[in-house]
């Protein structure tokens, strides 16, 4: 087996900067071919050390990309990994047996037929989809199935698991995003100042770029000097180092979104420091996305960190120190560099004269304009004088280019930092940052070393000082110190200013015309320069339109890639410059990030009641109430109506909203809320009371006891508890400054409802304390006892419309409690009832249901609640809405009705009338709720019906499955109308 | 088809502009404030159907640059009320013609739109809805859980979520489109037809005289004309405040993200109320997604990591083997909420000013109808009877619409 891997034939001998470790073996397969990695390894830096070239396939032409950037910015490395599609391969470790493959190609990376359509570009200019595919219209379906199918990068596997996520919250002074030099100091100073620091890096090490850029100050190297700054900022008590992890996000307030693996990390900091870094970028020339085609770093990356060489023979392009040192570093492990071009005038003298000991044709002012491929991989490049006067062209299988930056801003963005163009530099720099947020290093556009140190130091303790000053006993200790801090702040300012105005350009500024064919500004949509002009052009010009129009910067990097150069690009067809045409907004995350953990373990956990387990042995069938489980019935609940009506039934009403309400203004609390009066409500009695909304919307319905003068309990519906608490908190805390408070109870207490005929009977058995006559007790009256030995609240009401006493009580009581009474019931053939009984009963006695029988819409004065409302009251909420409402008169009512011919309409169906509808038929009404009365025997229902038709014995048609029904408005309640059960 | 093909054979022949830049004239005989699809429609409409080109389309920023472009793209017309549906019915009939129409192709794509119902409440609502809709003439029914996963193969349609699905309200003509190509579409027919459209000119003031609309002042001049058309969303109490007008209106954000682009598994568009989400596969593969609106009132553009993580949490309910799927982006809209959930449209009590606002988290959805309707009000004086509900006096008289229970996470 082991034979079959493939050799790993452009591996470097160990270096000490490298992280591999070369004891332990691991072996994967990509495109079904088995390959080996050193612990260490991501999966690119080991198909890189194999040899291999091309990684994926391009969006639109399917055009061979290879390795770019090896830092997880570009989209020339994305692969499949199992279930998981779109994996930046070069940032992701290779761990044994992983299967990677390759995404959006058909049949195979290697032949890729959908590359044809390269040869057809002519006809696919950008936004050629706006322009065709519309003739004939029957045929969109068709052509928009080939579309879509030809798009889209990895795949789902629709039967992966969902797998474990993790939320974690976090706390700190100071949080530096960025382990690199300006972030370690920054850390550094913070924590020497006594703040808390988290520093947050996405990487697997600290040291940033100082990994890999394998120079040297005098004997030690540079990357040994990192590591060791690393272990100070590692073992300093007030920092916590996180690494392996993205901040993706800054949000208000200093509200940091970051992900480490499958946990999310939310972090509220006083101050951040953003020392991210800049993003090395590539220039547009005629095949720049050939593999082959390297970011200097990306090639020092690869050196220095995982031994892998990716050429024999290479040609850099430099305008910067980097780029000549990455040329010595090439010659160094044995790869032939052909040419150095760089764009620059004046090169690094010292750098120059090393690489012409070594035979290196170097040729300042000078640039690539094309690069030309072999079967797989670059093969030659053009280099051409800025002038135009000299032009030649070298073989090579590797192009490095050092020619630019972005910085990566986009967490000082996303706060609200305003960033320029600065001409000199050829990058965007700083304009502008927000309160307590600092930004430190290569992301403000300084490159040197000397600067990254200072700006790293003075981030820190300008962060620090700000985190400190917001007066809690931290700060007292930190406030002592501000003297000396405040004085070094000045010191590194002023060293700053000065250094900055000698700052010179790492950027290149580009060829403005693009000659060739296939230069691609935008890696992840294929677009290239052409497109854009074309795109402008046709009057998208503007850098929001051309994103929409030409999709450039739309991919998987968004932007890190393009950015800079499709605004070059814009703005020289546009004749402006780059400050006038402007960025586009920059939004989380960062990078992507998995939904997953982002969205953790769905925090809604299922709602039981106290009685839950007990519903669940006796066989009933469980629904969801909102968030709440509840027994629909125990399988028959025609039985269990009759039980209630003829003998005795006990139902589990815990999910009711239950408050406390304390205060002596507790009643002018209730006359606001509700429509009808409360004022004089005594002691142990109990009102059935209806909210509205400021629309005069009927909101929420239930009943309230007065217990003590100061001391009432509210109730509200199951599906309203919420909302009817945050209801009368928002009103209390909005101004009204009553003496009220509130306590949501819901939890708190179970309740159950005890009703039937013989209701008082099995009461009697277990309660103490309360005298449970007619007399003593009347119908909606409260009384407070005990019930099976448990402290109770009892309420006389009578939702089924028969004696009924409902019974709360503490909520690890409940179970026991309903015990008691399911046994004292036994006697009398009680039985437990479910939510289909109680709809059925309180059907036959005319009750509403709120947001059932009601809507959005209506008030109670048309949803036969007008015997309630009390217009005349000071006021109440809603008040001014009804008034008019009931100024332009009621249109509508919710009325009773029956069905003569016994059909059972189902509740949504529409009450019509003959009208000129497509179907011949107008919307006058509809059913709200509907049951066959195992009681009446009848179907009965409620329905809303406009006002002149709701008088009793009024017929009407109803769409019933398709067909016109006959139903008739029937008298309300159809049940005991006199109350003579549910007062006796 | 054939300007691609000729433009391939022939590569130096640009392709015509879509828009033209103009000077801002003194005065039009319409201003029309908002360059999204409500105001371009409105611009192309009053030219194409009613001959009046001297117009005026101002926007801020640049065209589509509001709720146009950053909504999620969901075009339906199964409404809950029968105004409501009468008046979605004709733009989704509007889209259906919109390529051939504006010669552009907008990529209306009918793939079939799902309502999930998760208890029994929503079921029938959802029936309800349905009943309503098959009245009115709109494709529309509840469908159980065998039928869902023959539209929707890899929903979890088992008992195990949080939430089980219950049952569906299936709306086949339902579906997406590219939104910035309405947008793109109405600007170019529109200004072929003679309507001036500027960009980047913010308006600063209205001026009202003796109760009528004298005039507009913008960042790039002012402007005198009879009629303005208030087009905006987000913004639009402002606007309407600087003529005088007070509007029942409160504006919240409303956020959306893409994941990555991914091969095709979804063919229908899902929303469900109770989990607060809606989604699509767009062309691109890449998954939209978006939720009901912020509960509180602001102009912000930000986006909130809360939204990334109740979305992120409930769109793997339903579709448990996204975990692994990243979020590639999210943003922001704002939104003009009324409180019955339905729009304003028509006169104001300012003579020549008239509003096409108030449009919530649904106004993508009605751009042609509103388009075409406003220009028929302003050409013609008469108020078509689609618009009649919408008028904003019905706040006064107590005659609200009541789109509440299939708009607030209707998408």
């Amino acid at each position: 087996m082991a034979s079959s891997i493939s050799m790993q034939t452009h591996r470097l001998p160990p270096a000490p900067s490298q992280i591999i470790n070369r004891e332990k073996v691991v072996t994967f397969t990509f495109e079904g071919k088995e390959y080996s990695a050193y612990e260490g390894d991501t999966i690119a830096s080991a198909l890189a050390a194999a040899g291999i070239t091309t990684f994926s396939r391009s969006f639109k032409y399917h055009r061979r990309r290879g390795l770019l950037c090896c830092a997880g910015n570009c989209p020339n490395c994305l692969v499949q990994v199992g279930e998981e599609p779109n994996v930046r391969s070069c940032v992701t470790p290779a761990q044994q047996g992983m299967k990677v493959g390759a995404q959006n190609v058909f049949p195979s990376l290697d032949v890729d037929m959908m590359s044809s359509t390269q040869l057809v570009d002519r006809f696919l200019p950008a936004g050629f989809y706006y322009k065709a595919f519309m003739r004939p219209a029957a045929l969109w379906p068709l052509y928009e199935k080939v579309l879509r199918n030809a798009a889209g990068l990895g795949e789902v596997d629709t039967d992966a698991q969902p797998g474990y996520y993790d939320k974690v919250y976090k706390h700190a002074d100071v949080t530096v995003v960025g382990g690199g030099l300006a972030g370690m100091q920054s850390a550094l100073a913070a924590a020497d100042a006594d703040a808390r620091v988290i520093l947050i890096e996405s990487e697997a090490q600290l040291g940033g770029h100082l990994r890999y850029s394998g120079q040297s100050r005098g004997e030690t190297a540079v990357h040994i000097q990192a590591t060791s700054l690393a272990a100070k900022v590692a073992a300093h008590p007030n920092i916590e180092v996180m690494k392996n992890t993205l901040a993706f996000g800054r949000y208000d307030h200093n509200w940091i979104g970051a992900v480490q693996g499958n946990r999310l990390i939310k972090l509220r900091t006083k101050s951040l420091v953003v020392a991210t870094g800049a993003y090395e970028i590539p220039p547009v020339f005629e095949n720049n996305d050939l593999p082959g085609i390297m970011l200097g770093s990306a090639v020092r990356r690869l050196i220095h960190l995982y031994g892998v060489v990716s050429g024999t023979t290479a040609v850099v392009v430099s305008a910067n120190p980097r780029g000549l040192e990455t040329a010595l570093k090439l010659i160094r492990v044995g790869v032939k560099v052909a040419a150095v071009a760089d764009m620059r005038a004046e090169l690094d003298a010292e750098l120059v004269a090393q690489l012409q000991e070594h035979g290196v044709i170097v040729l300042p002012q000078t640039t690539v304009i094309k690069a030309e491929s072999g079967m797989t991989r670059l093969e030659s490049v053009h280099l051409r004088s800025l002038d135009g006067c000299h032009q030649r062209e070298v073989s090579c299988d590797l192009l490095v280019l050092s020619t630019g930056f972005m910085p990566a801003n986009e967490l000082l963005l996303q706060a609200g930092a305003k960033v320029a163009w600065d001409e000199t530099l050829n990058e965007f720099v700083l304009a502008s940052l927000p309160e307590n947020v600092f930004a430190a290093g290569e992301v403000t556009g300084s490159h040197n070393e000397t600067d990254i140190v200072r700006e790293g130091e003075l981030a820190g303790l300008q962060a620090a000082l700000a985190a400190g000053f917001d007066g809690n006993n931290r700060a007292q200790s930190l406030r002592l110190r501000v003297a000396p801090l405040q004085a070094r702040i000045d010191e590194l300012q002023t060293e700053i200013k000065q250094t900055r105005e000698q700052r010179t350009a790492w950027t290149a500024a580009q060829l403005a015309e693009q000659a060739g064919k296939k230069d691609f500004v935008c890696f992840c949509e294929d677009v290239t320069s052409k497109d854009i002009k074309q795109s402008i052009d046709e009057g998208y010009d503007s850098m929001e339109l051309l994103k929409r129009y030409s999709t450039v910067s739309m991919g998987p990097c968004q932007g890190k890639m393009c950015n800079v150069n499709a605004l070059r690009v814009c703005a020289h067809y546009n004749g402006q410059t780059i400050s006038e045409t402007g960025t586009t907004t920059t939004r989380p995350p960062v990078k992507p990030v998995m939904m997953g953990a982002l969205g953790g373990r769905l925090m809604e956990p299922v709602r039981v009641t106290p009685m839950h387990d007990w519903h669940v042995k006796r066989g009933a069938k469980m629904m969801n109430a909102g968030v709440w489980k509840r027994p629909e019935h125990y399988g028959n609940p025609i039985e269990e109506v009759r039980a209630v009506r003829e003998r005795v039934g006990l139902i589990d009403i815990s999910t009711l909203g239950k408050f406390h309400l304390h205060g002596k203004d507790v009643p002018a609390l209730l006359e606001r809320l509700y429509v009808n009066r409360w004022r004089k409500l005594g002691v142990g009695r109990v009102r059935y009371g209806v909210m509205l909304n400021n629309e005069a919307v009927v909101m929420d319905d239930g009943v309230t006891a007065c217990l003590r003068d100061d001391f009432y309990y509210m109730t509200a519906t199951s599906s309203g508890a919420s909302s009817v608490y945050e209801w009368i908190e928002s009103w209390l805390q909005g101004g009204w400054k009553l003496d009220v408070h509130l306590l949501d109870a819901t939890e708190l207490r179970a309740a159950m409802n005890l009703t039937g005929p013989y209701a008082r009977e099995v009461l009697q058995k277990v309660c103490e304390g309360i005298d449970l006559s007619n007399a003593a007790f009347p119908y909606m009256h409260a009384r407070e006892g005990k019930v099976a030995g448990i402290d109770a609240l009892l309420l006389r009401v009578g939702f089924t419309g028969e004696l009924g006493y409902e019974i709360h009580v503490p909520s690890g009581y409940g179970l026991h409690v309903w015990q008691a009474l399911m046994s004292a019931g036994k006697e009398f053939g009680i039985l437990p009832f479910g939510v289909e009984a109680q709809r059925v009963m309180r059907l036959e006695k005319g009750h509403i249901i709120v947001g059932q029988d009601t809507d959005g819409l209506s008030n109670p004065l048309e949803s036969g609640l007008e015997g309630l409302v009390k217009l005349d009251k000071e006021d109440f909420i809603g008040k001014t809405s009804l008034v008019f409402a009931s100024e332009y008169g009621i249109e509508k009512r919710l009325v009773g009705f029956e069905m003569p011919d016994g059909t059972l309409p189902e509740e949504g169906n529409q009450i019509v009338r003959v009208g000129n509808g497509p179907i011949g038929l107008e919307i006058i009404g509809r059913i709200t709720s509907v049951r066959r009365s195992p009681t009446l025997n009848k179907v009965i229902g409620l329905c809303w019906l406009p006002a002149e038709m709701c008088d009793v014995g009024q017929e009407f048609s109803i769409r019933v499955r398709g067909e016109l029904k006959r139903g008739r408005v029937a008298k309300l309640p159809f049940y005991d109308a006199e109350g003579v059960r549910l007062n006796s | 088809m054939w300007q691609l093909i000729r433009h391939g054979l022939n590569g130096k022949k640009p392709f015509q502009r879509m828009w033209r830049t103009h000077t801002l004239k003194d005065s039009y005989d319409v201003v029309i404030i908002g360059g999204g699809v409500h105001g371009l429609a409105a611009a192309y409409y009053l030219a194409r159907d009613h001959g009046i080109t001297n117009v005026a389309v101002l926007e801020k920023r640049y065209i589509g640059s509001g709720g146009s472009g950053r909504n999620t793209t969901i075009i339906r017309s199964n409404y809950l009320t029968p105004e409501g549906v009468a008046f979605y019915d004709e733009s989704v009939k509007l889209y259906e013609e919109l390529s051939l129409d504006l010669n552009f192709n907008v990529m209306f794509s009918q793939r079939g739109h799902l309502t999930l119902a998760h208890n029994d409440s929503s079921v029938r609502t959802m029936r309800w809805r349905a009943e309503v809709n098959q009245i009115q003439g709109v494709n529309s029914r509840l469908i159980y859980p065998d039928e869902i996963a023959k539209l929707c193969p890899h929903l979890d349609l088992s008992d195990h979520p949080r939430y089980p699905i219950l049952a569906a309200l299936y709306h086949p003509p339902g579906g997406i489109i590219r939104h910035d190509a309405v947008v793109w579409g109405y600007a170019r027919g529109a200004d072929q037809r003679g309507v001036h459209i500027h960009q980047m000119t913010e308006v600063t003031g209205i001026d009202v005289e003796h109760g009528r609309v004298a005039g507009v002042q913008t960042s790039r001049g002012k402007i005198k004309t009879g009629v303005v058309l208030n087009a905006t969303a987000g913004w639009c109490t402002l606007i309407a405040d600087m003529a005088g007008v007070r509007l029942p209106i409160t504006t919240h954000p409303l956020q959306a993200t893409v994941t990555e682009a991914l091969k095709p598994f979804l063919d229908t568009v899902i929303v469900s109320g109770s989990l607060h989400v809606y989604v699509s596969q767009s062309d691109r593969g890449e998954l939209v997604m978006g939720a009901s609106i912020d509960p509180y009132t602001s102009y912000s553009l930000d986006s909130t990591l809360g939204f990334l993580e109740s979305l992120s949490g409930h769109m793997i309910e339903l579709f448990p083997f996204l975990s692994r799927v990243k979020i590639l982006r999210q943003w922001a809209g704002v939104c003009d909420m009324t409180v019955d959930y339905s729009p304003i449209m028509g006169y104001t009590p300012v003579e020549g000013f008239l509003v096409d606002v108030g449009w919530g988290t649904y106004g993508f959805k009605a751009g042609p109808v509103s388009g075409k309707r406003m220009a028929e009000l302003i050409a013609t004086h008469k108020t078509p009877e689609l618009l009649k509900p919408f008028r904003l006096s019905r706040f006064e008289e107590g005659r609200l619409v009541g789109e509440k229970g299939a708009a607030s996470v209707g998408h």
